[in-house]
């Protein structure tokens, strides 16, 4: 009866951990999508060279044909297409900031029948040194799998909060904080 | 006839230290505490961390707090109530107070909040704001939520409409 429940229960454990580490498609998306928080932080100091380099890593876990739409702190929406916006976006952003830490919390993955795109809901926090506040923000990713590797399609804001059209016009309009 | 007794062995003071006198009882005992622990701190309470100043000075910075996710179970989310509103998940909630019910018409003017056209009195707020925000309609299960520190301009605030889904529950203390 013991040597039952002990097989039992490593069954039961290797099947979680299966589906965690990497063995299911959304384990894969999940694994994918942490390197790409870890990817995306780094810390003070980064030299020109590393800064290139690591804009370059990060845009090849994206389609070519990528679109992302964020909004920013203020409320603004920005929109960048294709590899070559994202690769610009992201040298930009890294040259801008004093170090970047980025985790992607809550990730829930659904995977297409098929099992050749997937979409993640998550949850960005964005640590800035310095700053008072983290930056806290739901996404939406959409995966697909190319080649063996779950790329990103598209990543959209999710609003926790929505504020209506007139209010978000209202902050669009307002000038972008330096 | 040999027969030999043997004398009930009395556990050592480490040994009843670690593990009692009786260590099935004792088994017993943490496995009870520990079901009705996770019962309630992952059913029933949820233990959160107040970041940010958003509540201030109802909610001070950096102090603990419980989300009573019972709260409810028998009846809808009321004005004045500080609520936990979920994201994609539960590490990270935001802590709110609701001030617009489903089918209200929110609006601020000169920092006081209007609901349907009418002043609403605030007592809990101790900050002068001086928000002017247009109104707002609620649809059927929406719900307006704000923080109580309204110094900063409102586009660096978060706040806004959220559905019934995404509210977690009420802050206990």
């Amino acid at each position: 009866m013991k040597r039952l429940m002990l097989v039992a229960a490593i069954a039961v454990l290797g099947f979680v951990g299966w589906r965690l580490f990497g063995g299911s498609p959304e384990g894969a998306v999940r694994k994918q999508l942490n390197t790409v928080a870890e990817t995306t932080s780094f810390n003070a100091g980064e030299t020109p060279l590393a800064r290139l380099a690591n804009a370059q890593r990060l845009s090849t876990f994206c389609t070519l044909d990528v679109a992302i739409t964020v909004d920013t702190p203020r409320g603004s929406q920005r929109t960048f297409s294709g590899r070559a916006e994202v690769l610009e976006a992201v040298a930009g952003v890294r040259s801008a900031l004093n170090g970047l830490v980025v985790q992607f919390l809550d990730i829930e993955v659904v995977v297409a029948p098929d099992k050749l795109s997937a979409v993640a809901n998550l949850t960005a926090r964005a640590r800035v040194p310095g700053e008072r506040d983290d930056y806290i923000q739901e996404l939406k990713f959409t995966m697909r799998k190319i080649d063996g590797d779950w790329l990103i399609s598209k990543v959209e804001t999710v609003k926790t909060f929505s504020l209506g059209p007139a209010y978000e016009r209202r902050c669009a309009a307002l000038p972008r904080q330096s | 006839m040999d027969e030999k007794t043997e004398a009930p062995r009395n556990p050592g003071w480490v040994q009843i230290l670690l593990i009692g006198r009786n260590p099935k009882r004792t088994m017993l005992r943490a496995a009870i505490t520990a079901s009705v622990m996770l019962l309630v701190f992952h059913g029933a309470l949820l233990p959160i961390r107040v970041e940010g100043i958003s509540m201030l000075p109802t909610y001070q910075e950096h102090k603990l707090n419980f989300v009573n996710r019972l709260a409810y179970l028998f009846h809808e989310p009321r004005r004045g109530d500080v609520v936990s509103v979920r994201t994609s998940g539960k590490s990270i909630m935001f802590m709110k107070r609701v001030v617009g019910l489903p089918g209200e018409s929110i609006a601020f003017k000169g920092g006081r909040l209007m609901i349907n056209s009418n002043v609403v009195p605030e007592p809990y707020l101790k900050y002068p704001s001086n928000w002017e925000l247009p109104p707002r309609q609620l649809g059927l299960g929406e719900y307006y939520m704000v923080g109580d520190n309204r110094t900063m301009p409102p586009e660096l605030h978060t706040k806004g409409v959220v559905e019934r889904r995404r509210i977690l529950g009420k802050v206990l203390l």
